[in-house]
């Protein structure tokens, strides 16, 4: 596969990202996607460290860190700030776990996309509370082992459908990316940048100390979530689907059996978990059609 | 920007001695690269290139993955360079060979293997195409070593001698070069410009060949260094039965030969060839093109035939009919030429010493079959009557009235494919070599073969091969032009970008793009990681396509 990838970094190593991290991949390829006319929005989470610590940084593009809910509202006052000195051009991104996406920050983002603010928000799903210990979140999967959700009790909802509630914003662009797939998610990162007012991308992120799986597998199982339609890769422009990456006849059961946080799971709830896939993913295709 | 995450400026640690030289906000004034995450990594990756199956699997030891590459990158010369340094006859071998890369190939797993024959044949037919060849030169060394015989194997030693300056003569008992390349297999799988080229190529190398010289007694050689003794195996077995004498009875190889080296039509009209190997086969399908009716009569099953597999179908589909499980008892003579055989059907019963099971007579079981020709291909055995100790004779030199001696190709192997008589000269090159040079040849002992489990098959989309196109049936039958047409140049160069390249790093970029720790460093033609902060997360090991990288074991 040659994947036609910008040269440019804007990290630097010696970032103190856990071995095998995917939130600092997908924050790599997304700067290649952006180039250096960018300011970066941070509310808390795992990036709040990964970023360095003072004085020093691991990012080559300007970064603002702030207060857990107000990512997007923070993107959108430097947005203003930058428009009220005549610069157009620079794109100013919120990046923020699902902790301060479909949690602690869905209250501004709603905001912000409800005033349709010329922002991206980018949120990086790992899934749970990472940094503080692996708490749950309202993106946890249904019966997923967290700290807060033992495996004899594990989560009893399902994940919070993120996309439809952007959705629900009628904001002109949201898409799902992987870091197992970094040309379609710098594609998605671009066609993001060209367009104006509010853009959501939703990147799930393989986290080896949270997901329970070995650093090494961090690509191989985000590829696998792709593939088996766990979290298949499309997008929404202007309320049109378009799946991105055709998934193949992998089942859930590959995906999830790489991944401590679903040992627990017997037969039934995989096949649960199975018709619950392969029910969205019609659904998806429909739209798509 | 920077092109990686090395520092713009130096990494310097940043001490504020006093409050005044602190700032009004905590904003960042230095980067991380202080931090050395090296320190984090209890295993280490190393770029550790490892053997190909299709090279491991080639007895003359091709840089097969190399020359796909150098196809892949469009470079069919540069393709037919790298072949030549382990083989002087791709032209021959793209199209003769049995190809058991093809069968080790791990694509064969996933969807089809490479057509490395037909990218082999590709590359040298762009040489030949473009009269590319062996630039001409004199032998350096004083030394001279004889060859008895010039079919693979001593054409083969020939090249890697000749290479390397010796002066070197073949000595060849028939009008033209070439052995059984030239006399045993027919025009319409290998077409003698083919041939000629590449042997043109040889004789570039300063290596001078005397036809029509056979050698009656090795003493007339004393005046070289050394001799390398490949006269192949041209003896037909014979069929032991009542009749076998009479005329229209004639061994495959004899055939053939006549037929390559005269245009001699020995074929009746109603041809019976015994045998399953590939003298049976190429005796066939010459019988049919010479007009002749032709079935092949053969003791055990299709299974067990040792023809190429593609050359049994490629006969059937032009009309050769194949009787299988039947044995010629007799031949029935009628006025002093063969006009019917008796058969006998057999039945296999449990395996032989050679692993294939062996076959039996059902008795009472006898029929007759109308032939006005018998063709027999029962294996072929070696002529060593004018070596004085022949049966000491091997791929060990022995000093025969005080000059070294050296065997190789069908005569000592018994291997019998082209690609082994190669190997076996170049085996006896370096012999010589190391013999006259007083010193061994340094050979490095290959990395470990790539098995398909460690191929990231998930960097691969599935994509059929690409196969030779054949001239028609209709059309083919009615001579002896060649029958698979070589790959266009776009369909191979396409072909060999399907090509996994196990073991050996084409630098597709995965290692780099997938490092969180930025730690991977592109330069020219290779990688390097930066273990100063490489963490040993492992996923460039994991994502690498061909297994090039291994996780070692952290010393501290």
């Amino acid at each position: 596969m040659s994947i036609e990838i910008p040269r440019e970094e804007y990290l630097f190593s010696g970032h103190t990202g856990c071995p095998g991290c995917g939130a600092v991949l997908a924050m790599r390829h997304v700067l290649k996607g952006l180039g250096d006319k960018t300011v970066v929005a941070i509310p808390a989470c795992c990036w709040s460290i990964i970023a360095g610590a003072f004085p020093y940084a691991t990012l080559n593009v300007p970064l603002m860190h702030c207060a857990f809910e107000t990512g997007a509202a923070t993107a959108a006052g430097i947005k203003a700030a930058l428009e009220i000195r005549g610069d157009t051009e620079t794109t100013v991104l919120a990046w923020a776990g699902d902790g301060g996406t479909f949690d602690i920050g869905l209250q501004a983002l709603s905001g912000a996309a409800e005033r349709n603010d010329d922002i991206i928000f980018i949120c990086y799903d790992n899934e749970a509370y990472m940094n503080t210990g692996i708490q749950r979140s309202s993106a946890t999967p249904w019966k997923t082992w967290t700290s807060t959700t033992p495996a004899n009790t594990p989560k009893e909802t399902p994940k919070k459908d993120i996309v439809a509630t952007m959705m629900a914003h009628h904001i002109p662009y949201i898409a799902t990316g992987s870091v197992a797939y970094p040309a379609d998610l710098i594609a998605k990162v671009r066609k993001a940048k060209e367009i104006r007012g509010t853009k959501f991308i939703h990147i799930l992120i393989p986290c080896p100390p949270g997901w329970r799986h070995p650093s090494e597998l961090t690509i191989k199982i985000a590829r696998l979530a792709v593939l088996s339609r766990v979290f298949p890769l499309y997008e929404i422009e202007d309320g049109n689907h378009r799946v991105t990456v055709e998934p193949d006849d992998t089942r859930v059961s590959e995906y999830l059996k790489l991944q401590g946080r679903f040992r627990h799971l017997d037969e039934t709830d995989i096949e649960v978990i199975q018709a619950n896939v392969d029910r969205e993913w019609s659904r998806i295709e429909c739209l798509s059609a | 920007m920077p092109l990686r995450g090395k520092p713009t400026t130096e990494a310097e640690k940043i001490v504020f001695r006093h409050e005044a030289e602190l700032p009004p906000m905590t904003r960042s004034m230095g980067t991380v690269l202080i931090n050395k995450t090296g320190s984090w990594r209890y295993l280490r990756p190393v770029y550790e290139e490892k053997t190909p199956p299709c090279r491991d699997a080639c007895p003359a030891g091709i840089d097969i993955q190399g020359f796909v590459d150098m196809l892949a990158r469009g470079e069919p010369l540069e393709a037919w360079r790298l072949i030549r340094e382990s083989s002087p006859l791709p032209g021959v071998c793209g199209r003769v060979c049995p190809h058991p890369c093809e069968r080790s190939c791990n694509r064969g797993e996933f969807d089809e293997a490479i057509s490395i024959h037909a990218l082999e044949r590709l590359a040298a037919d762009r040489a030949l195409n473009e009269g590319v060849g062996e630039e001409p030169r004199a032998p350096k060394e004083e030394e001279r070593v004889a060859i008895i015989g010039s079919g693979p194997a001593g054409l083969s030693c020939a090249h890697f001698l000749g290479r390397e300056g010796y002066g070197v003569t073949v000595f060849e008992a028939l009008p033209r070069p070439g052995g059984m390349l030239r006399v045993g297999i027919p025009e319409y799988r290998l077409p003698r410009t083919v041939l000629d080229k590449e042997i043109a190529d040889i004789e570039a190398l300063g290596v001078s060949f005397q036809t029509g010289a056979r050698i009656g007694d090795i003493g007339e050689l004393a005046d070289y260094d050394a001799i390398f003794v490949a006269t192949g195996a041209h003896k037909s077995r014979s069929l032991n039965i009542p009749g076998e004498d009479a005329a229209g009875v004639i061994p495959g190889v004899e055939f053939l030969k006549n037929l390559n080296l005269g245009g001699k039509n020995q074929a009746g009209e109603r041809v019976l060839v015994v045998g399953g190997g590939n003298t049976a086969i190429d005796a066939a399908r010459s019988a049919l093109r010479l007009g002749a009716r032709t079935t092949i009569v053969y003791r055990r099953t299709r299974e067990e035939m040792p023809a190429i597999e593609e050359e049994i179908e490629a006969a059937l589909a032009e009309g050769v009919d194949i009787l299988y499980l039947a044995t010629p008892r007799m031949a029935l003579v009628k006025d002093g030429r063969v006009a019917q055989v008796g058969l006998i059907k057999t039945e296999l019963a449990e395996p032989d010493e050679t692993g294939r099971r062996r076959p039996v007579e059902v008795a009472g079981s006898e029929f007759m079959i109308e032939a006005d020709t018998v063709i027999t291909a029962l294996g072929e055995a070696p002529d060593l009557s004018f070596l004085p100790e022949h049966a000491g004779l091997s791929e060990e030199p022995r000093e025969i009235d005080g000059t070294p001696v050296f065997g190789g190709g069908d005569a000592f192997t018994g291997a019998g494919t082209v690609v082994h008589a190669i190997a076996s000269g170049r085996r006896g090159a370096r012999a010589i070599i190391s013999r006259l040079a007083g010193a061994g040849v340094a050979h490095e002992p290959p990395g470990p073969v790539v098995p398909f489990e460690s191929v990231n098959t998930a960097c691969f989309a599935r994509q059929p091969a690409v196969r030779m196109p054949e001239v028609p049936v209709a059309e083919r039958v009615s001579g002896f032009a060649e029958v698979n047409r070589g790959l266009p140049l776009t369909d191979g160069l396409e072909e060999a970008k399907r090509c996994f390249s196990c073991g050996v790093c084409n630098l597709c970029d995965n290692c780099l793009i997938f490092c969180p720790d930025i730690a991977v460093i592109r330069l020219n033609d290779s990688y390097e990681i930066d273990y100063d902060y490489c963490k040993g997360c492992g996923i460039c090991a994991v994502e690498c396509p061909g297994n090039v990288i291994s996780l070692v074991e952290e010393e501290r």
